[in-house]
């Protein structure tokens, strides 16, 4: 809820007479308030909030379902909308009601949300079920008690609610025999209404339709009976009804509203489409069931034995791995300490002052009034920056806080510290800043025209990266098939539970301690020190656990605020961005454009690559160009393909800023990549296994830049286990009540970790024998949720020969770790191995030889086991001879053994052209789909990942990684985009931005791992943080070209594309 | 104005502001951080509690409706055997990742085990399908889900 600046006056009327009388004595200052829940979006989108709120809960009459004494059946206006849903009379009487309800808002909104809030608000998405059922109201007014009918009241004025206080809802007796009720969303459930459809009909006992109800409306859409389609249909049995002309009459008089998410056509035909297939009429559409029987491929042939064995990855499957996550019941008991649960009693709130102009000079700054407001402590500006007023990961051009102009919305131009939230935001308000507008670019291509406004002084030009190998035009030249396509990928939003925040407070030593989740703590402390222009040594950055991460937080987020705030203000600082503010500010995956051209022989053998991606990289540079770079080092995805031109540009723009997110870079691409292959192999007339197999890379084969890289590349063992999946066998083509069309697709991954060749890469840990016994393992690590904890006390554990609870993950704390590198591009799973595998045997040993000596014994004689030391020959486990903690006490603190290691991550030697990775992992990505005929839904029932990375060091970690990835792409493929216009954002919350929710995850997931490593391959498990991501997006692409016959090269995938290329709209008119 | 409520089994007499969210006020000012606030519009769950025996959204809740209400946060479950059931299914599970959505989930499926002696994957998908996890995909919680089921089942 946003609170306005002064209390509301809260009114608890006793009876429905008062609370009308309140109503007509405040007027437009009052709000009547049951639930609550839809008019507090309202307020959070910046409708004003009135003084007086009639809250009617204590009107217990206003509660209820009875039937009357005619049959009809009165809802009370106050009945919750869960009471409705699991009630007997409704669920019994009233069963698409019933339904209808079940789609409204969630569970724990059902409970708050009643159905007189519903219908009052007038755009409610019940609306059209009441309208369906001919319902009625009942309403207090100035002539007190009144019943009108629903659809008189709504058509009587554009504020039909005003004045008036709804009583109860009442449908009457005679039900009509057939209904049917859609809601039509951005995703499957929880959703805002794109358009709701519903109807009811009533026959005579020849069958014939006497009355007809047919209506629409929800979310922007008025709610509207289509009169002139009902008359249609009086008079005439169901079976007689040409549903073609239906359609057409009832498109015809529906007035329907376009926005940002969907097309006024769009929402239009899908009503249309749902009240024909609801009433029975199915998919009266052009047919598309041939398209899809032609492009199913019968069967795939297993083509190769799999010489490495597979294992589902799952607690059912590996029960004897199955380990608990340290961390988890403390999580699920809400015990567990976030950075930004930390409260303390004198610490102020922070916030910051952001640009809200995408591009504008910066005239002058005063917050001299803001500084005079009793309570403020402190408001920083550039003026307090000492040191570089920048930072960025690659490039440091991102300003800590703006001095000349603004390049984003989310830009920051100043902070305060305050004593509470109020004082905070009124102090924000008293911030002057005056600006000059600027032109902005908006567009990634016409900022790379000559004349574009510049966002940098340097040009918008950020990346121009590019690599051209062999005879590309002659290959073209002689090709037998060539497919050319844009493929379009998202402003993807990493949308972590925890948005960007913590705290930070000065130290008694006159150092400063900042909090904040990040996801490389040593390298926030060197782009802080720069800012402040202090020592690294003076700043102590503890930087996990977080939230979520996925990428958002590699770059500096409120780290630069929070310290210049602690430190002028001299106390403890919290501060938090909420919702809203971090899809400001917050960094986005860049949206991409790829132009692909790839070329095959007659035999289907790709010949050539042609590729020119361009990155909206937004205003400042952060890991924008890296990400270009990974792109490009994947065009050629898992194939051989001799003869490649590729081009990778990243442009400025005004549209917020783009860096790294889990993928970077690779599963774009592959969504280009792998869509090109399953077209090629369509036009060659192979099936997607084959054409695959005689392309692919061999083992031994360079990296696609040059490079050695390391063994085990599993390419065509995981195409194999994916070939010879059930999945292929399951219902495909046309669904049996013909609403749906069922595809499988395909894609392959070859997915590269750490940092790769041309940039540093080193990790580091620290093993020791700490005061009370445990093993401490002291790594700069964060805990972004992937489970590097239980990774630690795992791959120690193994290699000592003790528990995992004899170990304790010491992590994310620049005062108590070293640098063991940043968590990202699924690199910590390696440097974690290693670090145990070079540290584990000193330990070991140092370990002995101390407890030798405490017993007695020579250290050959005695060996590490759980919780302690044992005799060597023993033949059971069994209480240690001497444990951890006893030796611990036995000895100094400068005796207890420890051991530390520094390595730099593996990269290729070689000739490299570029920045190449030399570990890889592998995955084959079957995905079953279901494409909905009425709205061009795509609908996901099985996603599987056959992978290989090496050991599984975690089950729970590899399978999480895997299923979380590949739910991320789905959402990356199907519903998720941050909606930018002229700079500014459209998606400002959960409620514009549709993450998926647990009806869109597939309804079968299934995570397939090969462990075991080619023989000498020393490298050991490889991250698969971004593996399952990487070629999700192409496998569904597969599967809906499977389904329907079109590759949609568009994401996340246009249900309204779909529907057009699927008969069940027209193309509007050019 | 001055609000008493049952907090966690506790008396709690306070003085809010009638607009003030009830999530605020347990984060800062009941030293009760559990519920997390994920979009602060009741469209994440990362802040549900239990409010006379049902799953209600925390930021949607402004103070002036707590007055007589008892309420259980996920600190409180632990008295609960539904609770307990759901907490050692969801941790044995490993049903989460970073964790910033568990509270939610953990508080949703103990007010459906409340509710429903025996509930169906569909009554599961419904009472969770208001909750945003970003890191798991759903699987692992909807396996935990299904696995808390059974447990409260046995423990009855």
């Amino acid at each position: 809820m946003k609170k306005s600046l002064v209390a509301p006056q809260i009114w608890h009327p006793e009876e429905v007479s008062e609370a009308w009388s309140l109503l007509k004595r405040f007027g437009k200052a009052a709000r009547v308030l049951a639930g609550g829940t839809a008019v507090q979006l309202d307020w959070a989108a910046g409708a004003p909030v009135p003084e007086h709120w009639i809250d009617l809960n204590r009107l217990d009459d206003l509660r209820g379902v009875t039937e009357l004494a005619d049959g009809g059946i009165w809802i009370g206006a106050l009945t919750s909308l869960s009471a409705l849903r699991h009630g007997a009379l409704i669920g019994k009487k009233l069963p698409m009601l019933c339904d209808a309800v079940g789609r409204v808002g969630s569970a724990g909104i059902r409970n708050l949300a009643t159905l007189g809030g519903n219908v009052a608000s007038g755009s409610g998405c019940i609306i059209p079920a009441l309208l369906a059922l001919d319902a009625e109201v009942e309403l207090f007014t100035a002539k007190g008690l009144v019943r009108r009918n629903l659809r008189a009241l709504l058509s009587s004025s554009l504020t039909p609610m005003e004045g008036v206080v709804l009583v109860a809802i009442v449908v009457p007796a005679r039900l009509p025999a057939k209904t049917c009720f859609e809601k039509m969303g951005l995703r499957r459930a929880f959703t805002p209404s794109v358009i709701n459809a519903a109807a009811g009909l009533w026959f005579d006992g020849a069958g014939n339709v006497v009355k007809a109800r047919l209506a629409i409306g929800g979310g922007i859409t008025p709610p509207q009976r289509l009169s002139a389609a009902e008359h249609s249909l009086i008079g005439i049995p169901l079976s007689a009804l040409d549903w073609t002309s239906l359609k057409r009459d009832m498109l015809g008089e529906m007035r329907v509203p376009s926005d940002a998410f969907r097309s006024a056509e769009y929402r239009r035909n899908v009503a249309a489409n749902a009240i024909i297939a609801g009433l029975g009429g199915g998919v009266a559409l052009d047919a598309v069931a041939g398209k899809a029987s032609a492009h199913c491929f019968a069967s795939i042939p297993a083509f190769v034995p799999v010489p490495y064995s597979e294992v589902e990855v799952s607690r059912a499957a590996m029960s004897e791995r199955w380990r608990m996550r340290p961390d988890v019941t403390a999580k699920v008991e809400g015990a567990f300490t976030y950075l930004t649960d930390i409260r303390k009693p004198d610490m102020l709130v922070g916030r910051v002052l952001r640009a809200g102009y995408p591009h504008a000079r910066i005239l002058g700054i005063d917050t001299s009034e803001a500084e005079a407001l009793p309570g403020v402590h402190a408001v920083v500006t550039h003026r307090d920056v000492k040191g570089l007023n920048g930072y960025g990961i690659v490039i440091p051009d991102q300003p800590a806080f703006c001095a000349d102009k603004v390049r984003y919305v989310g830009d920051a131009v100043a902070a305060i510290a305050a004593e509470s939230e109020e004082i905070a935001e009124r102090a924000l308000a008293l911030i002057r800043v005056d600006y000059e507008v600027l032109p902005i670019v908006d567009d990634a291509e016409r900022a790379l025209a000559p004349d574009a406004p510049l966002v940098h002084e340097s040009g918008n030009l950020l990346a121009d990266l590019g690599l051209e190998r062999g005879k590309v035009d002659e290959a073209f030249a002689r090709a037998a098939h060539i497919v050319e396509d844009v493929y379009v990928t998202p402003r993807q939003m990493h949308a972590f539970m925890e948005t960007e925040g913590g705290y930070a407070e000065p130290t008694p030593e006159g150092g400063l301690l900042v909090c904040v989740a990040g996801q490389h703590g040593y390298r926030d402390r060197m782009q802080l020190a720069r800012i402040l222009d202090v020592d690294e040594e003076c700043i102590r950055i503890v930087s996990s656990p977080s939230g979520g991460a996925f990428g958002g937080k590699d770059e500096l987020t409120v780290q630069p605020a929070l310290a210049l705030l602690a430190l002028k203000a001299g106390r403890p600082v919290r501060l938090q961005l909420d919702r809203w503010e971090s899809v400001l500010a917050g960094t986005k995956r860049q949206p991409m454009r790829i132009r692909m051209r790839t070329a095959c022989d007659a035999e289907g053998y790709l010949i050539a690559q042609e590729v020119d991606a361009i990155a909206d990289g937004g205003a400042y540079a952060s890991l924008g160009a890296s990400v270009v770079e990974t792109a490009l080092e994947h065009v050629t995805g898992a194939y051989r393909i001799p003869n490649v031109r590729s081009r990778g540009r990243l442009a400025y723009t005004n549209n917020g800023f783009g860096g790294a997110f889990r993928g970077f870079g690779c599963n774009e691409m592959l969504f280009a990549v792998e869509s090109q292959i399953g077209r090629l192999a369509e036009k060659a007339g192979l099936d997607p296994v084959s054409f695959r197999v005689r392309n692919l890379r061999q083992p031994g084969d360079m990296g696609y830049l040059g490079q050695v890289v390391a063994p085990s590349d599993r390419g065509r063992e995981t195409l194999a286990a994916a070939a010879a999946s059930d999945l292929w066998a399951r219902e495909r083509g046309v669904s049996a009540d013909g609403r749906k069309v069922i595809g499988v697709g395909l894609a392959v991954a070859l997915q590269g970790s750490g940092l790769g060749s041309a940039i540093g890469d080193s990790g580091a840990a620290r093993l020791s024998l700490a005061a009370d016994g445990k093993i401490e393992a002291a790594f700069g690590a964060e805990e972004i949720g992937q489970g590097v904890l239980a990774l630690i006390q795992e791959s120690v554990a193994r290699v000592l020969g003790c528990e995992r609870d004899d170990v304790r993950p010491v992590i994310g704390d620049t005062a108590k770790t070293v640098d063991s590198g940043s968590t990202t591009a699924s690199r910590m799973t390696y440097v974690v191995w290693r670090s145990a595998s070079e540290t584990g045997p000193e330990l070991s040993a140092k370990l002995l030889a101390a407890a030798a000596k405490e017993m007695g014994k020579q250290s050959e004689e005695l060996a590490i086991g759980a919780g302690g030391i044992y005799d060597a020959r023993r033949n059971v486990p069994d209480v240690p001879l001497l444990s951890f903690a006893a030796l611990a006490q036995s000895l100094g603190e400068a005796e207890r053994p420890s051991a530390e290691c520094g390595f730099a991550f593996p990269i290729s030697h070689g000739t490299v052209e570029g920045n190449a990775r030399f570990l890889h992992c592998h995955s084959a990505v079957l995905a079953r789909v279901a494409v909905d005929r009425v709205t061009g839904m795509v609908e996901v029932l099985d996603l599987d990942q056959h992978t290989a990375a090496g050991p599984v060091m975690d089950v729970a970690n590899y399978s999480g990684q895997i299923e979380g990835g590949g739910v991320q792409g789905l959402g990356f493929t199907l519903t998720e985009d941050t909606l930018i216009e002229g700079g500014t954002f459209t998606s400002r919350n959960f409620d514009s931005y549709m993450v998926p929710m647990i009806a869109d995850a597939p309804a079968n997931m299934r995570v397939f791992a090969m462990e075991e490593l080619d023989a000498g391959d020393p490298y050991g498990p490889r991250g698969v943080g971004e593996l399952g991501i990487s070629a999700v997006s192409p496998a569904v692409a597969a599967a809906v070209a499977d389904a329907v016959g079109i590759w949609v090269v568009e994401a996340p995938f246009s249900p309204e594309k779909i529907l057009i290329r699927t008969g069940g709209m027209s193309a509007p008119a050019e | 104005m001055t609000i008493r409520f049952v907090l966690n089994g506790e008396p709690v007499e306070m003085d809010a502001r009638p607009d003030e969210r009830f999530v605020d006020l347990l984060r800062d000012r009941l030293g009760l951080p559990g519920a997390k606030v994920g979009c602060g519009i009741g469209r994440c769950g990362s802040c549900t509690v239990i409010i006379d025996d049902v799953a209600m959204n925390g930021c949607l809740l402004p103070a002036y409706k707590l007055e007589g209400r008892r309420i259980t946060t996920v600190e409180g479950l632990g008295s609960l055997p539904e609770g307990r059931a759901v907490i050692l299914a969801f941790s044995e599970g490993n049903a989460f990742q970073c964790g910033y959505c568990a509270p939610g989930f953990t508080v949703a499926m103990t007010a459906l085990l409340m509710r429903e002696d025996v509930p169906d994957e569909a009554d599961i998908r419904e009472a969770l399908g208001g909750h945003v996890c970003r890191c798991t995909g759903y699987h692992s919680i909807l396996r935990a889900a299904a696995d808390a089921a059974v447990r409260c089942q046995k423990d009855d």
